[in-house]
């Protein structure tokens, strides 16, 4: 006999406007305590890894699809792929060549000033996007790689074009990032043209980041290119970031800020670099390694020490 | 609980010798409501119900939300269930649902479960009267529900996070409790078909 509710004459069971307020008063809570600390991360780690299988099953065929469109161009795809490889490669082999010739010079004079040499290879992890975040709060994507392949926290995304991004979260399976346009993203960078050292934040213009806290006459106009600073040590210096567009200076405040479009192409390929090392191997180096430290006066200091052991 | 028979056991509960009495009541109500061809006394059936949430679940999962102003379709059919069949969808599987649409979306944890459970509260407010109106009556009432439900949700958390994110949700907001409509006439297929047979047999 199919169910009447109607036939119902007495309510039972638990009325529902407790449970509504008792409800709404847990997800009030959940949201509170979400925003504002990271506590409840495991728990959403356990329910990603219960969905992530689902997700898989309910993507395979649009999987699927990209894969028959991979097969179906395979020629022409990678006919222009190889064309702007073979272009890439030309420009490549000159900026290596006066890029090691520059390296080589630079190790001379480091090792003429006594300073340690913080430059060591990056092992990186390609991930492959799993899907973009669909809230209007985040700007985050979601990559195939997680904690099994090493992939944490801190660590930088990279593309073709720069710095796409940072981890904020990682399941054992799957990583989440933040891009750079995100309100929660922070970036030492500084100008390629001055050496001005800046922060970046991502904004709240959609696709563009911010750069704030310089004084209102600084040396800085649009076109200017900016590139990571290394300082932090969550990314590795001379990373590119964007390039400035327009700079906004209040003479009443004595600051200025600038908006600035970012070089990476989070929205235009499936395939990007996240670097492993940095912040994990950093933190076990020695603590007076030149890149960590900020400031002028610290950095004196610390060239100081880092001679003193030279010697 | 026995929903199935809630009025014989309204009558019987204590008087056991009375049972065959009730159960024949009850079966007869159940037989003259069936016969009236109301909308209210069409069984759902509860498989349908649950498919078409899973199925929904399952879509909301593809990432074809990234797009501006895409309608938040699980929100819609649960809260459809809610109104039309509140026996077995509750405030429960709304808050249980948008907790995971909350992993799956990285929004912070219970973002869509506080809309799910404000919307689906909303429809069970007027739930018994909006089931005696026609689905474009139907989705004008719950057009407000839907739009005050989001915006509580989303002005709620931007306040805690301190950031705006524009009115791309506001379009979104109409645009489910518009699709009410549509889905409602779609979800209600079964019964209808129901209904029909059984005014062709009365």
């Amino acid at each position: 006999m199919p169910k009447n509710s109607n036939l119902a004459l007495f309510r039972r069971g638990i009325p529902q406007e407790i449970i509504f307020i008792f409800l709404v008063v847990f997800a009030v809570t959940l949201l509170a305590v979400d925003i504002k600390m990271q506590v409840l991360d495991p728990a959403r780690q356990i329910v990603s890894l219960g969905l992530y299988p689902l997700q898989k099953a309910v993507m395979f065929p649009r999987d699927v699809v990209i894969l028959g469109q991979g097969v179906m161009n395979a020629a022409e795809l990678i006919q222009s792929e190889n064309e702007a490889l073979q272009r890439r490669r030309i420009e490549l082999a000159q900026v290596s060549s006066s890029s090691a010739q520059l390296a080589t010079e630079n190790a001379q004079l480091r090792r003429l000033l006594g300073m340690q040499n913080d430059k060591s290879e990056q092992p990186a992890v390609v991930a492959e996007i799993l899907y973009e975040a669909p809230t209007p709060f985040n700007r985050r994507l979601i990559f195939d790689r997680g904690e099994l392949d090493g992939v944490a926290p801190g660590m930088p995304v990279i593309d073709e074009g720069g710095v796409v991004g940072q981890i904020v979260r990682v399941t054992p399976v799957s990583s989440e990032a933040a891009l750079l346009t995100d309100v929660v993203v922070s970036i030492p960078v500084q100008l390629a043209r001055t050496g001005l050292r800046l922060i970046a934040f991502g904004s709240n213009q959609p696709g563009k980041i911010e750069v704030r806290y310089f004084s209102s006459d600084a040396d800085i106009k649009p076109g200017d290119l900016l590139i990571t600073s290394g300082i932090g040590g969550a990314y590795p210096a001379g990373l590119t970031v964007g390039k400035i567009d327009t700079v906004d200076r209040d003479a009443s405040s004595g600051f200025a800020f600038a908006i600035a479009t970012p070089a990476s192409h989070p929205d235009r390929y499936r395939h990007f670099l996240i670097l492993r090392n940095l912040l994990n191997q950093q933190s076990s180096q020695t603590p007076s390694s030149p890149q960590n430290v900020e400031g002028s006066t610290t950095n004196a200091a610390g060239d100081a020490r880092a001679r003193r052991s030279l010697n | 609980m026995q929903p199935e028979t809630p009025v014989r056991d309204a009558l019987s509960t204590k008087r056991t010798g009375m049972r065959a009495q009730g159960t024949a009541i009850s079966s007869s109500l159940a037989a003259t409501a069936r016969r009236t061809n109301d909308p209210l006394t069409i069984g759902i059936d509860g498989r349908w119900v649950w498919g078409t949430i899973a199925v929904i679940f399952l879509i909301s999962l593809l990432p074809w939300r990234v797009l501006p102003y895409t309608p938040d379709l699980l929100l819609l059919v649960i809260a459809f269930w809610c109104v039309h069949d509140s026996q077995r969808v509750g405030l429960l599987t709304a808050f249980c649902l948008g907790l995971l649409i909350d992993v799956q979306s990285v929004a912070p944890l219970g973002q869509h479960a506080l809309t799910y459970v404000l919307v689906c509260f909303g429809g069970l407010l007027i739930g018994r009267r909006l089931q005696r109106f026609d689905l474009l009556r139907q989705t004008l009432h719950m057009m407000p529900i839907f739009i005050v439900g989001i915006s509580i949700t989303i002005l709620l958390t931007a306040l805690l996070k301190d950031f705006w994110p524009g009115w791309g949700w506001a379009v979104s907001a109409i645009f489910t409790a518009a699709l009410w409509l549509p889905f409602g006439w779609l979800l209600q297929m079964p019964s209808n078909r129901l209904a029909s047979q059984s005014l062709g047999q009365g």
